[in-house]
């Protein structure tokens, strides 16, 4: 059974839940593969990977964690500081010398050579939403159509890497706060580019409900034995791509690539289990804990699409930081370090990107919650992978972490670079929207981290 | 190339052997006489003058090809002028030549022209004028566009004016920035400027030209001469020329270009090798550097923008097919006339004419926005074959579902939007107004004013909730230029348009018309439904760069001297109704085009300019003229269109028109707009919308509130009126529309439902199972089923449970192309 984690929305209360709450889609009996069958398929997977998926495109993997992660108890602690601003967290040393991130990352310290930390994001707009990292543009003033995020932009000059995968994916769910949920939006460049969704409105057409497989296939019969059309009577194409994406939809309704890449019950359980086990269910009006997500993207990328967005647990700790710490940063740690060291083994770690960031940072000083509030002058953030120079530390803020230092970034440079990364220049490459305009990918006085690239 | 031997002509292979492909209808030993053009302007000016040559072959058989690239060339005398094996002529003393070109001819014999030059003026090292001569440098290598220096805040520290339109500040930036450190008159060739072009210093944009270059020899002279500005401050382009305007191309045939430039003191100046080329057609063909187009396969019309010094040109090429078309049907109106030479001229035979279950389905589509029933697709079957197509026309523009849709079409253009919950009322106003407007067939012009000029409150005059939803100047101007003139001024609110004549200074002009646009309280305390009205006071906008106060002036037209009481607005849509106005009539016409084939005369619909010209511009005139001469008559346009053969051609391709996108020798397939498509879901499984505030049985197509969210219409593309632009809707497929139709809750539910269509005819056991299909044929195709179709439903049928069977016919069918999209 094709199995997709996290909805726990409508499966009632967490005692009566057995360890897993799953939507099963399709019916296929494939529960009971055994190893030497998995690794069959692998190897033949591997062997003959599909045109263009796997090693040969690049790709985005933007992880976002909503309500603004504490930029000083992760990868900046600020030990100088006096005790009301420095927190309960202490450092460790990594394995790049002169690199020191908080306790509860202890396997990102591990491998801190594949990492780059930036300490002095800049230019948020403060408000609490994914917006601001999957498109790096404020909402104000925006062309008509609104802006379109990167995983939109990559849809729409790069296309797809095979015609029936989407080239956007996004894993967010629904959430309680809606701007989180967001997993990008295409803007004007239309509902063509839209992230495709598993776990969004159009979730429940990924079931099949009341229609058994057998029926389904007779279904199909009748549809192929009806549709008599030429598709030569089309001279825009327009034919030819609903074709297309309806067997890809047939294929989600009985098990094809795109539904292999989301059933991570597929993949070798020692991977998985490198990756860990999950919470389902969000975290309040945030995300879920599922770091079988980033199995997924992962999974995702090598089937071919070229942006994955997805949302990790909900960073807005207004009290109860440090408690919220322990729980949470453990979870994040070993999620991120195995997805980058899952890249690296596979070879797939100059092709695909990762990046991790909210949407601000936290105050200096402790509030009388134990929490931080909100402080959109500063945050940070985590790249690794695709292709980059990496094991260092960009940028830094000031002895209280209230400010950049030096090297401010700006969430658009993380963009460029990113789409630098893509083999793609963001200071020529351009988009139209609805009146014409053609707009550059990111706002011209933002290139590319020379320090990265 | 050119022979030492005066008198002996080398006659060489003909270009036109590589020039023609293989199955073009040429035959390259054809020519009977060349010309060397362009005709006149034969003055070569200075030392740097050059002038582009355009050599025509005419064949017997009436084709005038170019064979610039392929001639060969003589210069008697020698030693005034040199050229090049693509004619292109650089000046080396004064004198006058005479240029001999030859090329093989019929039977082998040589076919010869001539053209006199003059060469005066030639100083050695004149003085470089910048405007002129520097500046379009930095425009052809690109140093000054939105990419690079050209964008606001430049590129690295260092910027230029945009494209070029203001040298003054480009010369001041060079010379008296950064204290000088971009030019070293000195030793001009260690100048930054030169070191950066040349990527000897590092350089973001690369190497731009090379040393022994003419772009690098102006600049090196300006810098020695002490970067001079130029000797007359205000000689500047009035226009330009390209020749040859237009030609007839074979495919795979190539055309050079020259292009010539006219100041406004009268002199001239060719300037082929610094204008700006742009194909607007990429899939047609493409142009390289020095003017030379190339077209491929595909037959039709392609254009080619020409820019120098902020004017523009155009050269149109038409590539036929060549086939020979023999048997046009009769044409009924003109639009018939017009495309039907365009085929001829083209050689593009049309498709046959679309048989009747096709074309009531289609038309039904295209004016009523939904399928027609199985009882009106039954009786059109039956009427009388003559007149049931004109008649089942007008029964369409006479119903309610024809302003249901064009009012839904409009709508969302004018952004008639429940964004807040106080909207509802304005909302639901305009949209019931502007129905009856388009019911009751008033004439365009007047549904126009009552909009751009409305004043009052909401509930009496609901025109102004357009207002309300375009609230700021600049999006009333251009909205009101994309929507009613068809075009995109946006770019002039800046700077200079790129791709049209627009400065800001027109732009302002028109916006001058909106400043005194008043708003108060509405007066019965009613909350977002503010009473517009004229501010007394002389209408005039700032233009921001110039500081200039400017009054208003429709898009080149003449400026106005309003009394202050007089509502600016009303003398604006004087202006657009007047039946002199150029852009209104084309605009409402070609838009209307666009919605019953596919594809605008000039696409996109509201992008119409000189550089952006029409497939078929006699077809456009005389559809404008048509509707000025009809006072503007929108349901009059629908009928001509819809009564039109060129319309009821099939989607059925011939062997030769697969490819035509542009011509209209077929029907081009679309899909369903979403609201269309849901709608026909639920009619032809006889369920219901279920739309959150209206009542139950409300269509799509009836939503008075545009931006009224549900998923199915959301996947399928509906705009959701956040623009004036068509284009925010979206035909394309993509993933969760697939997985929704073939299995989404909805979309079950509506099929399973027991007193749906499958409920129905399962438990119908008055009639025979042929009959039934026959019916559930009509309401998907609007047609019988063929014998085959029935076969294979009686044999699912057979299989087992009655409703279960239909509901897997009605699930097939309702996947099927022929339900999903209007053929």
């Amino acid at each position: 059974m094709l199995t997709i984690f996290g909805d726990r929305s409508d499966s009632g209360f967490c005692d009566r839940l057995p360890r897993r709450s799953f939507l099963s889609i399709g019916g296929l009996a494939m529960g009971g593969l055994s190893l030497p069958q998995i690794l069959q398929a692998e190897s033949e997977n591997r062997k003959n990977p599909s045109p263009g998926a796997g090693r040969s495109h690049k790709a985005v993997i933007m992880i976002f964690l909503p309500g603004g992660p504490p930029h000083q108890d992760m990868f900046d602690l600020k030990m100088d500081a006096p005790r009301e601003i420095r927190g309960e967290f202490k450092p460790i040393p990594t394995n790049v010398s002169g690199i020191e991130i908080c306790e509860y990352f202890p396997r990102i310290a591990r491998m801190s050579d594949k990492f780059n930390f930036i300490r002095s994001i800049v230019g948020a707009s403060g408000g609490h939403d994914s917006v601001q990292c999957l498109a790096g543009r404020s909402d104000k003033d925006q062309p008509q159509g609104g802006w379109p995020c990167m995983g939109a932009n990559l849809s729409a000059v790069e296309g797809p890497v095979h015609p029936s995968m989407p080239a956007f994916v996004g894993l967010a769910p629904d959430m309680g706060h809606k701007p989180w949920a967001d997993a990008g939006q295409a803007g004007f460049l239309g509902v063509t580019h839209s992230p495709f969704k598993p776990s969004g409105p159009g979730k429940a057409d990924m079931v099949l409900d009341g229609i058994s497989l057998d029926r389904l296939a007779d279904r199909r019969g009748l549809l192929s034995s009806f549709d008599r059309m030429r598709r030569s009577v089309d001279s825009s194409g327009a034919m030819e791509g609903m074709d297309s994406f309806s067997r890809q939809a047939l294929g989600i309704l009985t098990s094809s690539k795109l539904a292999r890449a989301l059933d991570i019950q597929q993949e070798n359980p020692r991977v998985r289990e490198r990756y860990g086990k999950g919470i389902p269910g969000n975290v309040a009006d945030g995300g879920p804990r599922l770091m079988e997500q980033f199995l997924m993207a992962r999974r995702l990328v090598e089937a071919g699409a070229r942006c994955v967005t997805l949302a990790f647990s909900r960073w807005d700790w207004h009290g109860g930081n440090f408690k919220r710490g322990r729980e949470d940063m453990p979870m994040l740690d070993q999620g991120v370090s195995a997805l980058v060291e899952d890249l690296h083994q596979r070879g797939l770690d100059k092709d695909v990107s990762v990046v991790v960031w909210g949407e601000f940072g936290r105050t200096p000083k402790i509030n009388d919650k134990g929490g931080r509030d909100h402080w959109p002058k500063v945050s940070c953030a985590l790249l690794a992978c695709g292709g980059m120079r990496t094991g260092q530390v960009i940028g830094s803020t000031n002895r209280l972490g209230e400010h950049a230092k030096d090297r401010p970034v700006h969430f658009q440079e993380v963009h460029a670079t990113l789409y630098h990364l893509m083999g793609i220049n963001p200071k020529t490459t351009t988009v139209k929207d609805l009146n014409g305009r053609p707009h550059y990918l990111v706002d011209s006085q933002y290139g590319p981290m020379k320090e990265v690239i | 190339m050119f022979t030492t031997m005066k008198t002996q002509y080398i006659l060489t292979i003909v270009f036109a052997g590589l020039l023609l492909g293989s199955d073009s209808p040429v035959d390259a030993n054809e020519f009977t006489s060349l010309t060397v053009g362009p005709p006149g302007n034969d003055i070569l000016r200075g030392a740097d003058a050059r002038k582009q040559l355009v050599v025509t072959g005419e064949t017997a058989d009436g084709w005038a090809l170019d064979i610039s690239s392929g001639a060969s060339y003589e210069c008697v005398p020698e030693g005034v002028v040199k050229i090049d094996s693509r004619g292109f002529v650089t000046p080396l003393a004064d004198g006058e030549v005479v240029v001999r070109v030859a090329v093989t001819g019929q039977g082998d014999k040589p076919v010869v022209g001539e053209k006199k030059l003059k060469v005066e003026n030639y100083v050695d090292q004149p003085v470089v004028n910048f405007p002129n001569q520097v500046v379009p440098i930095f425009t052809k290598h690109g140093c000054n566009g939105g990419g690079c220096h050209g964008k606001s805040g430049g590129q690295n520290g260092f910027r230029l004016s945009l494209l070029g339109f203001y040298p003054t500040e480009d010369h001041e930036y060079l010379v008296k920035e950064g204290r000088g450190r971009r030019v070293t008159p000195a030793a001009p060739g260690l100048s930054l400027l030169l070191r950066k072009a040349l990527n000897l210093s590092p350089h973001g944009g690369g190497k731009r030209f090379g040393e022994g270059s003419y772009e690098y020899r102006i600049i090196h002279r300006w810098l020695r001469q002490g970067m001079p500005y130029g000797n007359t401050a205000d000689l500047r382009v009035e226009r330009v020329e390209v020749f040859p305007p237009q030609r007839k191309m074979p495919k795979r045939s190539m055309q050079q270009l020259s292009i010539i430039a006219f100041y406004n003191d009268g002199s001239y100046e060719d300037v082929t090798p610094m204008a700006t080329f742009e194909v607007n057609d990429k899939e047609m063909g493409e142009v390289d550097l020095k003017g030379r187009v190339q077209v491929y396969d595909l037959s039709g019309d392609v254009a080619v923008m020409v820019r120098y010094q902020g004017q523009v040109g155009v050269f149109r090429s038409t590539v036929p097919l060549g086939v020979e078309v023999t048997d046009l049907p009769e044409p009924r109106n003109f639009i018939d006339t017009a495309v039907f030479n365009k085929l001829k001229l083209l050689g593009m035979p049309p498709s046959k004419a679309c048989d009747d279950q096709t074309f009531i389905r289609r038309v039904t589509i295209d004016i009523a926005g939904r399928l027609p029933t199985a009882a009106e697709a039954e009786a059109f079957a039956v009427a009388d074959a003559e007149t049931r197509r004109d008649r089942a026309i007008e029964r369409l523009l006479e119903s309610g579902s024809y302003a249901d849709y064009f009012t839904n079409k409009w709508a969302a253009l004018l952004r008639n939007k429940k964004t807040k919950a106080t909207y509802e009322l304005g909302t639901f106003a305009f949209h019931d107004w502007l129905r009856e407007m388009i019911h009751t067939n008033a004439p365009y012009d007047q549904i126009v004013r009552n909009i751009v000029a409305a004043s009052g409150d909401l509930q009496s005059n609901p025109g102004v909730v357009w207002y309300r939803s375009v609230n700021k100047t600049e999006q009333q101007v251009e909205d009101s230029a994309q929507l009613f003139l068809g075009m995109r001024i946006q770019c002039a609110r800046c700077h200079h348009h790129p791709f049209e004549r627009w400065s800001q200074k027109d732009y302002y002009s028109y916006q001058a018309f909106f400043s005194r646009v008043g708003r108060k309280k509405n007066p019965d305390g009613l909350a977002d439904a503010e009473r517009i009205f004229h501010n007394r006071g002389k209408a005039s906008a700032k233009n921001p760069r110039s500081g200039e106060t400017l009054s208003p002036a429709g898009l080149g037209g003449k400026p106005l001297d309003l009394t202050p009481d007089s509502d600016p607005r009303q003398a604006l849509v004087d202006w657009m109704t007047n039946p002199a106005n150029p852009f209104f009539a084309p605009a409402l016409v070609n838009r209307y085009w666009k919605h019953f084939f596919g594809r605008g005369l000039v696409d996109p619909e509201d992008d119409m300019r000189v550089t952006n010209p029409a497939c078929n511009p006699e077809l456009l005139e005389a559809l404008a003229k048509s509707f000025i001469d009809s006072k503007f008559d929108l349901k009059n346009l629908v009928r001509t269109i819809c009564q039109s053969k060129v319309y009821q051609l099939s989607s059925i391709p011939n062997e030769h028109n697969v490819r035509d996108k542009q011509n209209f020798s077929r029907f081009y397939p679309r899909r369903l707009n979403a609201e269309v498509l849901y709608d026909a879901l639920n009619q032809v499984t006889k369920s219901q919308g279920g739309f959150g505030g209206v009542p139950p049985d409300t269509r799509a197509i009836q939503l008075p509130d545009a931006g009224q969210k549900n998923y199915f219409l959301t996947v399928f593309g509906k705009p959701m009126a956040d623009s004036a632009c068509e284009c925010e809707r979206s035909n394309d497929a993509n993933l969760a529309q697939s997985l929704h139709l073939l299995n989404s809750k909805e979309v079950l539910g509506k099929i399973s439902n027991e007193n749906g269509r499958a409920g129905l005819l399962s438990r119908d056991d008055k009639r025979t199972e042929q009959e039934k299909l026959r019916e559930l044929y009509l309401w998907f195709y609007s047609r019988e089923p063929q014998s085959e179709e029935v076969n294979l439903a009686l044999a699912h049928l057979g299989k087992g449970e009655k409703k279960a069977a239909y509901e897997d016919i009605i699930w097939a069918l309702l996947n099927t192309k022929e339900f999903l999209f209007n053929h």
